[in-house]
């Protein structure tokens, strides 16, 4: 009945909305259909794992496969694959958090003088961070296997971490230059006309305000670090989560089940800071990447 | 002090940071392309272009060449165009939209070898979901081993992996569109311009610059991707996915050819830096973020 009396720009219009939702829904399960089958699994039994069809919900839900990796036991159906798991995500916690804190010292100063003094070499400074950027890790593995190798540092968080900040560091400065530059001047001066030196400017007046670029080049270079994989794989023995979860290939040596859970455990940390902090994160990824 | 020496003092253990973890690294494995180095402690010796010569007159870098090229067209390809669809979608004014943003980051967040391990096993005949959905729909008549197949292996590794760069592409495609002044799209609508000549007149045009850089930047990825391949089929079957970087590992912590890897590495370190040197100089003053 409705459709006889509608005239035909308001047809269209509604069916271009039909067709802008069913989009929607299609790029919802382009997000979700790989974690519903990961989670899914990850509450499975692993003799449910194998059934033909699968079973798209648990039919008897268990949480062996968390408790075991919790507990740093051998899992269901023999799988060594929880003794590693806790350990190697303490690590890769600690991996992550030492690099944001050695880049929000070593960063926070540098992009502050880039952004606000001039002196000689400042150019080069600020060029030279820019290429750093643009080195991809793989190219220098060589020099940090062999010189790790030659201090005994090979399977070092310490190393790692210092390993780490080439990536991460030029991320930092190129974001929060980018925040400082944002910051009117009058807020340094102003401290300065009122008896602050300039460190103190810095720490007690630029600091507190800043936060939002410090939130964001924090979590970017937490995720850059917990995702990493190609240093922690050649320079250490699965010492962090992404190695470890790599480091299973065959069913002899693990269920999938188990992998499932310690998985889910690997995903939740950055999802779960990316998704509270979406703002700043999305906001320095853009202004780190593109300006 | 005064405010050149501060800001130098500032900036300095950054720049010295750089030059310890990007500067001497990179160029101490510039100074192993040339060498021959041992794995003891014995002193490397010069063999000029030797190791470029030994990578280049390989039968395996050739085929490994054109491996990484048909790689990297398919992941710039769908990254960028994914990305592109995902951002017009989730710029338009639709209920939902809010969780649909929040989705979008999520599988940026999820580390690249994680989406890899997630691939791995939703594509696996035994525990995979995807057989069966693609059995049920009609698409397939039996389970596949897709990693087994030379074609499938390098499609789903594509796939993997571009899982997450969408999202990357589709985030600063995003954060592009925002800046756009409504009016300039509202005043096209007045004047009675479709949806698809608005895109192409005033959209396109404006999110160009954006598009250079998402482009470069997964282009990059694309020649550099390691991740996912490594986990998903470590360059199997046969050398179907062995990509570039893959090789590069396989000659430095499989053949421990220090030398031959420091030369592939070199070459790969040149092309990434040239390329985004490139896109730097097209961009020119053209601000991606235009506020």
């Amino acid at each position: 009945m409705a459709s006889r009396t509608l005239s035909r720009p308001v047809l269209r219009k509604r069916a271009v909305t039909a067709l802008l939702y069913a989009a929607l829904v299609l790029f919802a399960v382009w997000v979700l259909f790989p974690f519903w089958f990961l989670v899914n699994s990850s509450f499975m039994t692993p003799a449910e794992a194998v059934a033909v069809p699968p079973h798209w919900i648990p039919e008897e839900p268990t949480l062996g496969n968390y408790s075991a990796i919790l507990a740093g036991q051998v899992a269901p159906g023999g799988a060594q694959v929880g003794l590693r798991v806790l350990t190697a995500l303490g690590e890769s916690f600690a991996v992550g958090i030492l690099t944001v804190v050695a880049n929000l010292a070593l960063g926070g100063t540098a992009a502050y003088s880039m952004s606000r003094f001039r002196f000689r070499g400042s150019r080069l400074s600020y060029f030279s961070v820019l290429f750093a950027r643009l080195v991809p890790p793989i190219a220098i593995v060589a020099a940090f296997f062999v010189a790790l190798r030659d201090l005994g540092l090979i399977n070092s968080r310490y190393g790692l971490v210092v390993v780490y900040i080439s990536f991460t560091l030029p991320i930092t400065i190129l974001v929060l230059k980018n925040y400082f530059d944002g910051l009117p001047r009058e807020l340094d001066e102003a401290a300065l006309v009122d008896g602050a030196s300039r460190l103190q400017a810095l720490w007690y007046v630029i600091r507190p305000i800043a936060r939002p670029g410090f939130i964001a080049a924090a979590c970017l270079v937490f995720l850059e670090s917990w995702g990493e994989f190609f240093y922690a794989l050649t320079l250490t023995n699965q010492l962090t989560i992404p190695p470890v979860l790599a480091g299973f290939r065959g069913f002899f040596q693990f269920n999938w089940t188990t992998l499932a859970a310690a998985t889910v455990l690997a995903v939740v940390p950055p999802v779960l800071l990316a998704l509270v902090f979406q703002r700043y994160v999305v906001r320095g990824l853009a202004q780190g990447v593109a300006k | 002090m005064s405010d050149r020496q501060f800001g130098l003092v500032l900036a300095l253990p950054a720049i010295i940071s750089l030059v310890l973890v990007v500067g001497i690294p990179g160029v101490q494995t510039l100074i192993y392309s040339f060498q021959r180095v041992p794995l003891s402690d014995d002193p490397a010796t010069f063999v000029g272009t030797d190791n470029y010569g030994k990578v280049l007159g390989d039968e395996s870098f050739v085929e490994s060449l054109v491996v990484t090229l048909q790689y990297t067209a398919g992941y710039v390809l769908l990254a960028t165009v994914l990305g592109l669809l995902f951002a017009l979608l989730l710029d338009q004014p639709l209920r939902g939209r809010g969780i649909a943003r929040a989705l979008l980051i999520i599988p940026w967040a999820t580390p690249v070898i994680i989406a890899g391990v997630m691939w791995k096993w939703l594509i696996d005949p035994q525990v995979g979901g995807l057989n069966a959905v693609l059995f049920e729909i009609g698409v397939i008549e039996d389970y596949k081993p897709f990693l087994a197949d030379r074609e499938w292996a390098l499609v789903f590794t594509i796939l993997a992996a571009a899982w997450h760069q969408a999202s990357f592409s589709a985030l600063l495609f995003l954060a592009s569109l925002q800046t756009l002044p409504n009016e300039i799209v509202e005043a096209a609508k007045v004047d009675g311009a479709t949806a698809w000549q608005r895109f192409r007149g005033v959209v396109f045009p404006w999110i160009r610059p954006m598009l250079l850089v998402v482009v470069v930047i997964n282009v990059i990825y694309g020649v550099l991707q390691f991740d996912t391949v490594w986990v998903m089929t470590q360059g199997g079957p046969g050398d179907a996915t062995t990509l570039l970087p893959i090789l590069l590992y396989r000659q430095l912590f499989i053949f421990s050819d220090i030398g031959a890897g420091s030369a592939l590495a070199v070459m790969l370190g040149v092309v990434a830096v040239l390329v985004s040197s490139i896109a730097l100089i097209l961009l020119g003053r053209d601000d991606p973020l235009a506020a």
